[in-house]
């Protein structure tokens, strides 16, 4: 069947559709494209531009601490752009540019038209524009926050102004947003591979992908918790870290480290990804050890859970509790160094040529390597003890993130512009802009190493001359320069106009992976025709590969009804299980983007009111970009896939990519949850007065109402989805009336249990932490208030049927979550306190 | 004459399997050992347990180790490549990986249970 010849006319026919369907919108409405190619074009080019900006921050700082004694910058303007520097180098530049990057390039690597979720995409990026801009504006009208880029109270709660509010809430946006992206790559790459390509055969970037995206599950919710509370503790004085009224500062830290070191890795894995796309190709041969590389990127994930706290070895915690973790943080260097072995490995046993990635990737292993050594060290708590706050801290970080992401992402950049933009980089300017980053680089911190051990502190504005540290300083500042020299011949190569500059060739470096296929010059449909894979380099290993797929031989090579579709595939041996749509141009995405980002911002300026209406609007936008155009009824239930294969068009249940879109989502909401959860327990372990001797405990009997009004609520949900499969549409649509009113019954429930007994949060952390376990279940109710809502709407009006029950199968799987959250809240609020 | 695939065989889960024993590993003996700290003041209970607890995962470990190398299946033909788009193939690095994993993974928990030989105090 592969080898039929196509008729010229019916291949014309079918590219024509196929170009219509996928059509980039001209003009104004470019903006409204959610195309992956150009939502991933915008984000990393955003994030690319915060990078700058940090920089100059960076510059700034170095400047100012070139002599001694400067007053080039005043303290408080310092204070400012350290936290700044820190903060946006993080959360606007180093996570967003992994998703931006696996966004605009993962889907190429899978054979895929597009992502899973395109307008979540593109709704993520304007949430990204959004907060981006109000975070790093703030520095322009000298109100940015100051305490540090992991805000420690007291310093960060006591501070006055507005700088730790536009820090919580604009990163907890971000934040919101990476989340949304992390589904999407997860999605992507669970249900999105081509037919044939079993996970054995996944191209290593996926599975660095995968791992990454459960790492931002797990690692994110416990920072918006933090937020959460930091939030709460400043716009309504409930102390949860202030000592006093029985709160205590080193949960902030608990939680934020919770985040912050797996964040590290999360930098980390994706751009070691790129590398491990890059060596092979290099090499021209396959990647030595993909087990070993698995095992690796896995092992990495799991392990990087076990080290937060060795950011905290001068906070008096236990020594046998530092112990654990300065054991976990020295286990982690044996994946870490696994990989790092299996890409020398490759490369020795290839035919190595220097082309300008792999100058960067080589550049990165080894600076990550130093960096690597000197992390063993610090992992050590007694070494940790000495250097602790000092510019060894500086030069160690910094050497672990030039190598183990910025020079990876730059030698990406270098290997995929070609695939990006059809047009290649300069080979004498790409020698240019590494050689000056390289040398600039160490330059500029290996010194540091040295300056930190004379013992200057992080985060100071100056110092006196007596100290000693002016020529290390000096030395360092020439170097930041000259790194900045080499960033800046690489944003004008890759940002010059290339208008008279030939086309690429189609496959540049010879590499085998499926991203080369692209089409030059550019089609927006993704992939000529969705490609059975039987080769982990099907380009180098799958005869006649590229003239079977130029033709459409493989599936789907057309688009019969004019609409954007991908096709969906078992998780784990990907077999073809159905032909979806994904969702096209729209501007209901920017929309739903604003009025968040009005949600989160507004509370800034203490204009409540607004906020809630903003958050009311966001949600009606969301509503009607899901009303009307996910899971529609079809109006065949079958198509021709190509290959003699016929597959459904609408999924539901396990099957379905929403489906596991709400899996996922829940994993992340649930620990956010099981985060508040932790800073009970914290605080039962940490102080002596939780519960306070005397204090009203909240109500009991109220509280275990509310937890049977949530089974109930949970039964009848469950209960409409199997009458509602079995036929019965009737008795669904009253179970679904009846599981609103029960969620109803039991919000009431958890608010009748602390009011009564007149529990007050400001006076102590107590009564403050059973409120906010509240306010997180309540916003929860509200949710699933309004998802039972659209069920019976969908139900009522036919979007929801017998056969096409994917949001009642969604509604019923957030239930499964909403009601486990639902009974550990009222079990924590009403029945634990008497026990503690 | 064929059998049933077991399910381990297209499973993912059962390749982290041991990373996850390594979790629960370290979140148990952390917390147990913050309780102790905080209420009693020093770690005998707490050392105790996690002797156990470590004998008790590192068993787990193992076994799941066992399991992952009969999946492997490499003493059969010697495949540690797994490239070919194949059930077997697909079988044998599943359970390639999970038998690295728990390798990495019981390491791990010996490693992280080490201090609580030498640290007889909370301080």
């Amino acid at each position: 069947m592969l080898d039929a010849p196509v008729d010229a006319e019916v291949k014309a026919r079918r590219e024509a559709d196929l170009r219509r369907a996928w059509e980039t919108p001209k003009g104004w409405r470019y903006w409204s494209a959610v195309n992956n190619t150009e939502v991933g074009v915008w984000y990393s080019l955003t994030a690319f531009f915060f990078m700058l900006c940090a920089g100059v921050l960076a510059l700034l700082m170095r400047i100012q601490l070139a002599v001694p004694d400067n007053d080039f910058l005043s303290a408080d303007r310092f204070n400012q752009f350290f936290t700044m520097h820190g903060s946006a180098m993080m959360f606007l530049f180093a996570v967003p540019m992994f998703e931006a990057v696996s966004i605009l390039i993962l889907p190429a690597f899978l054979g895929a038209r597009d992502m899973p979720f395109p307008r979540l995409s593109a709704y993520g990026y304007w949430s990204f524009l959004i907060g981006g801009i109000f975070v790093l504006g703030s520095i322009l009208f000298n109100v940015a926050p100051s305490s540090g880029w992991f805000m420690y109270p007291p310093l960060a709660t006591e501070q006055e102004g507005i700088g730790p509010d536009i820090w919580l809430l604009g990163l907890s946006f971000i934040e919101v947003a990476s989340i949304a992206a992390a589904v999407e790559l997860i999605v992507g790459t669970i249900k999105c591979r081509p037919p044939g390509m079993r996970i054995n055969l996944m191209p290593l970037y996926a599975w660095y992908v995968l791992v990454v995206g459960v790492m931002i599950l797990f690692a994110f919710p416990p920072l918006i918790a933090g937020d959460f509370l930091f939030e709460l503790q400043r716009s309504m004085d409930w102390p949860f870290f202030d000592p006093d009224r029985g709160g205590d500062p080193l949960l902030w830290q608990h939680l934020f480290w919770i985040f912050g070191h797996p964040e590290v890795y999360i930098v980390f894995l994706p751009s070691i990804a790129i590398a491990a796309m890059i060596v092979p190709t290099a090499a021209q041969r396959p990647m030595v050890g993909y087990s070993w590389i698995v095992l690796s990127a896995v092992g990495v994930g799991f392990l990087s859970f076990g080290l937060w706290v060795h950011h905290m070895f001068t906070t008096g915690l236990p020594s046998l509790s530092l112990g654990f973790f300065s054991a976990a943080s020295e286990a982690v260097v044996i994946p870490t160094g696994v990989q790092i072995f299996a890409f020398v490995a490759t490369l020795m046993v290839g035919r190595v040529t220097m082309s300008q990635p792999m100058l960067w990737i080589a550049g990165a292993l080894a600076i990550f390597t130093a960096g690597g050594l000197t992390g063993v060290m610090v992992a050590i708590a007694p070494f940790d003890w000495q250097v602790h706050d000092t510019y060894f801290i500086v030069a160690h970080l910094h050497y672990t993130l030039f190598g183990g992401m910025v020079f990876p992402i730059i030698g990406g950049i270098y290997y995929f512009y070609p695939f990006i933009t059809k047009k290649k980089m300069s080979d004498r300017l790409s020698r240019w802009a590494f050689w000056l980053t390289f040398s600039g680089f160490n330059i500029c911190f290996l010194p540091m190493h040295l300056t930190g051990l004379q013992g200057m502190p992080r985060r100071v504005v100056t110092y006196p001359e007596a100290a000693g540290w002016d020529v290390l300083n000096m030395v360092s500042t020439l170097g930041s320069f000259i790194v900045a020299a080499g960033i800046l011949v690489f944003a004008w190569d890759l940002l010059r106009p290339k208008g008279r500059q030939p086309l690429t060739e189609r496959n540049p470096w010879n590499a085998g992976t499926l991203e080369w296929s692209h089409d030059v010059p550019e089609e927006a449909w993704g992939v000529r025709s969705v490609p059975y894979i039987s080769s982990r380099y099907p380009l180098w290993e799958q005869p006649k590969f590229l003239e079977r797929f130029d033709d459409g031989k493989f599936y789907i090579p057309d688009a019969p009804e004019g609409k954007r579709e991908t096709i969906v595939t078992s998780a784990v041996d990907a077999v073809p299980q159905a032909v979806v749509q994904v969702t096209g141009p729209a501007w209901v995405t920017l929309w739903a983007a604003a009025f968040t980002g009005g949600a989160f911002i507004l509370p800034v300026f203490k204009f409540y009111w607004l906020s809630a209406f903003s958050g009311v609007c966001a949600v009606a936008c969301v509503i009607y970009w899901l009303w009307t155009s996910t899971a529609q009824v079809p109006k065949t239930p079958m198509r021709d896939a190509g290959l003699g294969l016929r597959l459904p068009v609408y999924v539901t249940g396990p099957k379905a990519p929403g489906w596991w879109a709400v899996f996922i989502t829940m994993l992340g909401d649930a620990t956010a949850f099981a985060s508040l959860v932790f800073g009970v327990f914290f605080f039962w372990t940490a102080r002596p007065d939780f519960p306070p001797e005397g204090a009203a405990l909240p109500d009991m009997m109220w509280a275990l109402l509310a937890l049977l009004a949530f089974v109930v609520a949970w039964g009848a949900t469950v209960a409409a989805r199997e009458l509602n499969r079995g036929g019965r549409q009737g008795v669904a649509r009253w179970c679904i009336v009846g599981a609103v009113v029960a969620t109803l019954a039991a919000l009431g429930g958890m608010w009748l249990a602390i009011v009564l007994p007149g529990l007050q949060p400001e006076t102590h952390a107590f009564p403050a932490v059973m409120y906010a376990l509240t306010v997180w279940t309540s916003a929860h109710c509200v949710l699933a208030v309004v998802m039972l809502l659209y069920c019976l709407a969908g139900s009522v009006f036919g979007k929801l049927t017998q056969l096409y029950d994917a949001d009642l199968r969604n509604t019923t799987l957030f239930w499964h979550f909403m009601c486990l959250s639902g009974v550990i809240t009222t079990l924590l609020v009403g029945v634990a306190p008497r026990l503690m | 004459m064929t059998e049933e695939t077991p399910f381990r065989h297209e499973s993912i889960w059962h390749m982290v399997a041991a990373p996850t024993v390594w979790t629960l590993h370290f979140a148990i003996i952390y917390a147990i050992t913050a309780v102790e700290c905080s209420k009693i003041g020093t770690p005998e209970v707490a050392r105790l347990s996690i002797l156990v607890l470590t004998v008790v995962a590192l068993a787990l470990i193992g076994w799941i180790a066992w399991k992952a190398w009969v999946q492997w299946d490499y003493p059969d033909d010697q495949d540690y490549v797994h490239d070919k788009p194949t059930v077997e193939d697909r079988r044998e690095f599943l359970g390639h990986a999970g038998f690295l994993l728990s390798i990495a993974s019981a390491i791990g928990v010996i490693f992280v249970a080490m201090p609580a030989l030498f640290i007889e105090t909370c301080l």
